[in-house]
């Protein structure tokens, strides 16, 4: 299967203290990836090299069908939602329409996969709140519902529980668990072991900044039924 | 956010664009005249039968001069005769002609350190203070008085200097404000002066010698340097400033009761 | 003597009897000040936002530059741009000196730097996030750092006021290349400047308490603006 996304020779120095490196890494589509490791092992880095934030010193990453466009462009292929998220100014749905508007989604659709996106983080009805009066639980939602609603070939999450409450967090883990079957192969950095187990997610495990050098399925294997690489399933 | 800010602001733009319209006449000259109001009285008839605008640009007298040399206005009224001379044979200017005069005049302190008050002689006078080194603010600023207050120390054959001497480098009303403050004499044109005489304690100590006699000429910028020059308002303005209207105007102008300027 | 109160009763006479020459004064100082401040934003919001966001070589010594040229003594600019709207200047031939297009220019030369400072402060100053969060939601750089614009929105305003306020405060450009001349390019400051010289302190002062007014009416608006 051809990965939708590859990291070949990735070199990363940061100061005399940090460095990040990773031979070859392939992601498969529409898999659920757990990136963990230590504080500071380089998850968030990894994942800001595979947002195309970061750019290493050496070493490529590439996307399936997107060799050769711009960078900019490129970037419309993978969204990465951080641990803390910076909302924009203005209302939850300013922030919605924000990636939408740059895809040149407007008008009524614009204002139906916000609807679709919020609704499946709960946070059905919050359109119109102020980005600045939000819990963090619902700030982290709303960075959620963001990314979602571009529907990226590869979604990057880091830390995703970490400002989720108790009480959403089933909910959240079952979103999660649906996500590559609509389409998305999902990455997300984790301290928490237990929660890959739950998802049956593929790890990932970098150590003082070394990606060990293939993914292993620790969790158990799910069985991935091919459907239409699009989240129409589940939206 | 920006938008309605900028629309504001280009609108601005827009009405500022009527003022250009009119034809404007660039008038360079020394601050006596436009401080004393004198032009204010005698520009608005001229400005309404030739339907135009004079812009004065009222500085000293050595720098409208300049003004003309560079071509940035079109004539100048100034009062240093030397320098208009000069002037009009670099061929800078054309048509010099005589507009009006007044007087300049010596003022002190009533304590009057130099002793000069009633001195008939100004250079004489000027020697006095120098004797005596009491305090001189001198303009120093290479206006038409400045140019006379240089002509008549020439005269005395002393070169002023020393901590009696103070060169202000400002106008002639700030320069009066200074030599009250300051206890000293000054030589000032008789229009300013009167203009200033309810701020300051000085009063004239010497007034009425022939070498203090302040004529004013107008001069067109020549044509032929700056071809941008706008001959034919400009000749009209000369040949208004010297006709009988613009002589009665500059006649009948009274200020506190004292008339400023006098045409022959 | 009674000069302050005298000057305090003359302002308010002054202010209310709505006399036309004060008002065309005004309005001189309202829309030269305006139009420079609206080219200064122009050129000074972008530049500051590059300078912000970029790092490349020389960068430090631009940004000391700018440092310097907040200190531009406006009789400098004056003079600089004197030299170049002069008949014998390069520009000569636009016969701009002396009317209010070339007191629009330097007023420019002078807030550009200003407003480039703050905007370039901001940005230094604002949230790593912004511009990683425009990016991975598929923005182009311009298209990020429109968006960095958007939410430093409070500190372009400042910007915008600090420019604002050196240009209508000042007297050395309006001065020098507008030349004073009434009804044209006599601003409230250089009107002030004549009155003093001509001896009329009272009247100088309350003029003075008239940019206060206006400059007050100007920023409450602004802040208004700023509120919505």
């Amino acid at each position: 299967m051809k990965p939708v996304i590859s990291l070949k020779d990735i070199q990363l120095t940061r100061g005399e203290n940090f460095s990040l490196s990773v031979e070859n890494l392939e992601l498969l589509p529409q898999r659920i990836y757990a990136l963990t490791g230590a504080n500071g092992a380089g998850k968030s880095t990894l994942l800001r090299i595979m947002a195309l934030l970061t750019l290493p010193q050496r070493g490529r990453v590439n996307f399936a069908d997107a060799e050769g466009e711009e960078l900019s462009r490129q970037r419309q292929h993978v969204t990465l939602v951080e641990q803390s998220p910076y909302l924009l100014d203005g209302s939850v749905a300013d922030n919605l329409a924000f990636g939408l508007k740059l895809r040149g989604i407007r008008g009524a659709e614009q204002t139906q996969r916000i609807k679709e996106a919020l609704a499946l983080v709960d946070l059905t009805g919050f359109e119109r709140r102020k980005t600045k009066k939000l819990s963090g639980g619902e700030a982290q939602r709303v960075a959620l519902a963001r990314a979602l609603v571009l529907k990226p070939n590869v979604l990057l999450l880091d830390e995703p529980t970490a400002n989720i409450d108790s009480k959403s967090l089933q909910s959240f883990e079952d979103l999660l668990a649906r996500l590559p079957a609509a389409g998305a192969t999902v990455v997300f950095a984790t301290h928490d072991l237990a929660l890959p187990k739950r998802l049956k997610a593929e790890m990932l495990h970098i150590e003082n900044g070394k990606l060990l050098d293939r993914p292993h399925r620790r969790a158990e294997s799910f069985d991935k039924t091919q459907t239409e690489n699009s989240y129409g399933t589940i939206l | 956010m920006f938008r309605p800010y900028l629309i504001v602001l280009l609108l601005l733009l827009l009405l500022a664009m009527p003022a250009f319209a009119t034809e404007h006449l660039r008038l360079a000259t020394t601050t006596s005249t436009e401080n004393s109001g004198l032009l204010a009285e005698l520009l608005p008839p001229f400005e309404k039968v030739n339907d135009c605008k004079v812009d004065v640009i009222a500085v000293g007298t050595g720098k409208a001069i300049k003004l003309g040399e560079t071509g940035d206005v079109d004539v100048i009224l100034v009062h240093a005769r030397s320098k208009e001379d000069k002037f009009v044979s670099a061929g800078f200017g054309v048509g010099r002609r005589d507009v009006m005069y007044n007087d300049f005049i010596i003022l002190g302190t009533v304590a009057d350190p130099a002793g000069i008050k009633g001195e008939t002689d100004a250079a004489a006078a000027m020697g006095e203070i120098a004797a005596v080194k009491a305090t001189f603010v001198s303009r120093g600023d290479d206006s038409g008085t400045n140019t006379r207050e240089k002509q008549l120390w020439k005269a005395t054959g002393i070169t002023p200097a020393g901590d009696w001497y103070l060169e202000a480098g400002r106008g002639m009303g700030e320069v009066i404000i200074m030599a009250g403050e300051r206890q000293g004499y000054t030589l000032s044109d008789r229009a300013t002066y009167l203009a200033f005489k309810q701020k300051t304690p000085l009063r004239i100590v010497v007034e009425g010698d022939k070498n203090l006699f302040n004529p004013y000429g107008v001069i067109m910028v020549n044509p032929a340097k700056h071809p941008h020059v706008k001959v034919a308002l400009a000749q009209k303005f000369i040949d208004f400033l010297t006709s009988a209207e613009g002589k009665r105007l500059i006649t009948n102008y009274h200020r506190s009761g004292e008339q400023l300027f006098y045409v022959k | 003597m009674g000069y302050l109160t005298d000057s305090f009763i003359t302002a308010v006479r002054l202010i209310f009897s709505f006399d036309r020459e004060v008002q065309l004064t005004v309005w001189t100082s309202l829309y030269t000040s305006s139009c420079s401040i609206l080219f200064a934003a122009l050129f000074g919001i972008p530049f500051g936002l590059w300078l912000g966001i970029d790092r490349f070589r020389g960068r430090r010594l631009m940004i000391t530059l700018l440092n310097t040229l907040m200190a531009l003594p406006t009789v400098v600019v004056g003079l600089v741009l004197f030299g170049f709207f002069s008949r014998q200047g390069p520009l000569g031939s636009l016969g701009l000196l002396f009317t209010p297009w070339a007191m629009i220019a330097g007023q420019t030369v002078l807030a550009t730097p200003i407003v480039a400072n703050y905007v370039l402060a901001a940005v230094s100053g604002s949230d790593a996030r912004i511009m990683d969060t425009a990016f991975t939601l598929g923005a182009t750089r311009l298209q990020a750092a429109v968006q960095l614009l958007k939410e430093l929105r409070y500190g372009v305003m400042a910007a915008v006021i600090a420019g604002f306020g050196r240009v209508i405060a000042e007297v050395g450009v309006a001065m020098m290349l507008g030349g004073n001349i009434r009804g044209t390019t006599r601003t409230m400051t250089t009107a002030i400047a004549l009155e003093t010289s001509k001896g009329e302190f009272a009247f100088g002062l309350s003029l003075g308490l008239v940019l206060l007014g206006v400059a007050l009416c100007v920023n409450l608006f602004l802040n208004l603006l700023q509120q919505r």
